[in-house]
């Protein structure tokens, strides 16, 4: 099993998209796959149209794999399923300090989940919390999506930093760049400037409407509209990671 | 750990492919309707059934191969496989968990493809009020073939974690189409096969005969020899086709039967058909025997390459080169040879035998009125110490010849016991039969071994001093060492192996067997 965390400090990045997008992709090419939405925001499970059961919330999350596996719901693709989140996710953080050991609580969770789920995909909230580090335990790989702005690269350097001073393994992160506007000089400079360096994916996002029209599709943007540039652009993405990180495409 | 319902199946008489009146009056669901496809569905399995006996089915959509299974009416594994070919192998699959799947189903056999169905898909997808999908229900109608009742099938998938909307649709569905029409999904595939001309399961190469114990000999000894004929006549087809080894291995295997309870028939059989039936089965299994020795040399390449170091490996090559040379002119003579008047005649002719009133003979024949269950006593009994007797004699280093004599002794018990199985208690019989097979595990890789070195002894023996040949002559040189460190040591485990045979279990067990069937 690969556990791939999208993850940013920072709202508004593209995490969801890119979780939804190379989640479908992944259970194309992977199957099956899962998606745990980890936000309360909830909005990966409202992009599969996916509502949490009435009596799910965070404390059955935190439970473990049993409470977990009946949780689970079957996205409208075949081989992709989702954990949705639910709006007490927002207390995860608070009940997360009253577990032994916060940090490995999520790895622990889904240990179970792997005999089915070669590929689990982690929408996070934003922000850098004790949740967060529960990710951090449990991804394989860590996809931090970044606009090409100075912003955003900032949040970057400063999770660089916080795994450098917590002794934790950078190798495993990984940043993209998404909402990238040739136009835009800025854009072109940074670009040009991180992408391909050690710690970053070399495939570009490029900003596309169709992207925010998610929201309309309710449906990856793959399956729906697969030769859109966006489309495109996260096909190749995915390409890349699964080279990059050195897992078989057989 | 596989939370979600089985998909249900239904068969439904002629009506039209109408979900809103299936679901008439329903306020639970929205329905969206996907495109009509035609789908072809190609059927695999091994020429004796073996993944429809192990309860999965394997098909090929034109995009996939698919395994179900009919116990959890899933799919099991799927991968993508754009071509439709008449047979393959299971190594020669890439996804790794089909692969291994139909390994495990299968390991000498291809999987041939018995036939194929033309459908029609229409797909529907059961709303909630999100427009979320909740359930899926799939429309198969036969396209191909005019004999067909014009039937509808319908299956209903469940999606994960919406069991309640799968529950209702199931209710819905069978209240308007009556309980009646709910399948199995072995049902399902059955009736879809059928259609293609396909019906599984007719081939076993094991005999199944049901013998009454208190028949004649004679007349056991005819249905036991005609149920082999049929083996013969199953296999010979195929042989040609080479599309497997197992078709020739089948084949030899049932000559031997032949012979083998030819044998036992002194006394049964008028003398001069039995000379005559005797010398031409003998020459008929001969005719195999090369054929067979090459087939299991090809089997072994992978082994043979494994044992050597891997830069000498490719100076084996031109080994398997030559085999399949040589397999290649063998399989055309004795391909001739099965489509020879002379063949024809003999299979003809002894059939007609079989079927014949043979008159008994007091004088030529005075065996052949024993009762079944006593000619199988005296024989077992007989054939039983007779592997006993000579094992025992076998010196601390046992011999070449003593363990190949012992081994045709194992294989004459092996068949008797297997030839009166019905006669005989069947958990006796079965525990007897599994301390017979350690026995004969244990001998056959010894003969394997010994035959594998001397042909390839000869084999380097034949080569001409040629410079370019030195490094091969060392491969097959290696090979030898090798399999001959192997043999010794199976030679070691002899006595072990014996022993356990020769015990007082083993002992009581046979004694069980004979005296239970009296």
């Amino acid at each position: 099993m690969k556990t791939i965390a999208l993850y940013s400090i920072k709202g508004g990045v593209g995490k969801t998209a890119s979780a939804v997008n190379l989640a479908y992709l992944s259970s194309q090419s992977k199957p099956p796959t899962l998606i745990c939405d980890l936000d309360p925001q909830g909005a990966s499970s409202f992009y599969f149209r996916i509502v949490p059961n009435r009596k799910f919330s965070s404390k059955k999350f935190l439970k473990g794999s049993s409470k977990i596996y009946d949780n689970i719901k079957g996205t409208d693709y075949e081989n992709l399923d989702l954990l949705p989140a639910d709006f007490s996710y927002r207390n995860l953080d608070i009940e997360l300090m009253e577990e032994k050991k916060p940090q490995k609580k999520l790895k622990n969770n889904i240990r179970e989940l792997n005999t089915e789920y070669p590929f689990i995909f982690f929408d996070c909230p934003p922000n850098l919390t004790l949740l967060s580090e529960s990710v951090f335990a449990a991804s394989d790989i860590i996809l931090v999506p970044l606009i090409p702005t100075t912003l955003s690269l900032r949040t970057f350097d400063q999770l660089l930093s916080f795994f450098r001073e917590n002794k934790l393994d950078r190798s495993r992160i990984r940043g993209f760049f998404t909402m990238y506007e040739r136009r835009k000089s800025m854009h072109r400079d940074i670009v040009a400037e991180y992408s391909g360096q050690k710690q970053f994916l070399r495939k570009v996002i490029p900003y596309n409407s169709e992207v925010e029209k998610m929201g309309l599709y309710r449906a990856p943007l793959n399956a729906v509209r697969p030769h859109t540039p966006a489309s495109i652009a996260y096909k190749l993405l995915w390409e890349e990671l699964m080279n990059e990180v050195g897992i078989d495409n057989s | 750990m596989r939370a979600i319902p089985s998909p249900l199946f239904f068969r439904l008489p002629e009506t039209s492919e109408n979900l809103s009146q299936l679901f008439a009056g329903n306020d639970m669901f929205l329905f969206k309707p996907e495109q009509k496809i035609k789908e072809t569905l190609h059927f695999y399995d091994t020429f004796d059934w073996k993944t429809w006996k192990a309860n999965n089915q394997v098909i090929l959509n034109g995009k996939k191969l698919v395994v179900y299974d009919f116990k959890g009416h899933y799919a099991i594994c799927s991968a993508p496989f754009r071509r439709v070919p008449r047979s393959f192998f299971p190594d020669s699959i890439d996804n790794k968990e089909i692969s291994a799947k139909l390994g495990r189903l299968a390991k000498l056999r291809a999987f041939m493809q018995f036939g194929s169905v033309e459908t029609l898909l229409q797909n529907w997808r059961l709303l909630d009020d999100n427009r979320k999908t909740v359930a899926t229900v799939e429309f198969r109608r036969l396209s191909n073939n005019h004999q067909n009742d014009g039937s509808i099938f319908l299956t209903l998938y469940p999606v994960r974690g919406y069991d309640r909307f799968f529950e209702s649709a199931a209710v819905r569905i069978r209240q308007a189409c009556g309980n009646s029409t709910e399948i199995t999904s072995k049902g399902y595939y059955q009736a879809l096969m059928k259609d293609a001309g396909v019906t599984p399961g007719n081939y076993s190469s094991k005999p199944s005969v049901k013998l009454n114990p208190r028949d004649t000999i004679l007349d056991s000894a005819k249905i036991l020899q005609l149920s082999a004929l049929d083996i013969l006549s199953a296999n010979e087809e195929w042989i040609p086709k080479h599309i497997d080894t197992e078709f020739l291995h089948d084949y030899r295997v049932a000559v031997r039967r032949i012979r083998s309870i030819l044998a036992q028939c002194k006394g049964v059989f008028p003398p001069d058909k039995l000379a005559h039936y005797k010398k031409a089965f003998r020459e008929l299994g001969k005719r195999t025997n090369n054929l067979r020795d090459q087939d299991v040399y090809l089997l072994q390449e992978k082994r043979f390459m494994s044992i050597l170091p891997e830069q000498m490996r490719d100076f084996l090559k031109p080994f398997f080169t030559d085999l399949l040379n040589r397999q290649k002119k063998e399989l055309r003579s004795f391909t001739r040879y099965l489509r020879s008047d002379a063949y024809r005649t003999l299979m003809h002719e002894w059939e007609h035998f079989l079927r014949s009133d043979i008159s008994s003979d007091p004088e030529t024949t005075p065996a052949a009125k024993t009762t079944t269950v006593d000619f199988a006593v005296l024989t077992v009994g007989k054939t039983w110490k007779k592997v006993i007797r000579h094992g025992r004699n076998i010196s601390t280093v046992a011999t070449d010849t003593e363990l190949h004599a012992l081994r045709i002794d194992c294989k004459k018990l092996r068949y008797l016991l297997e030839f009166y199985a019905s006669v005989f208690p069947a958990r006796t019989l079965q525990k007897v039969l599994k301390q017979l097979k350690t026995l004969q595990n244990n001998l056959g890789v010894f003969v394997d071994l010994s035959v594998q070195q001397t042909y390839l002894f000869d084999y380097l023996s034949s080569l001409e001093a040629d410079t370019h040949a030195i490094s091969f002559s060392a491969a097959i040189g290696g090979l030898i060492t090798a399999l001959h460190h192997e043999r010794e040591e199976t030679r070691q485990n002899f006595h072990n192996a014996f022993d356990t045979f020769d015990s007082d279990e083993t002992e009581a067990l046979f004694h069980a067997l004979l005296k239970k069937s009296r």
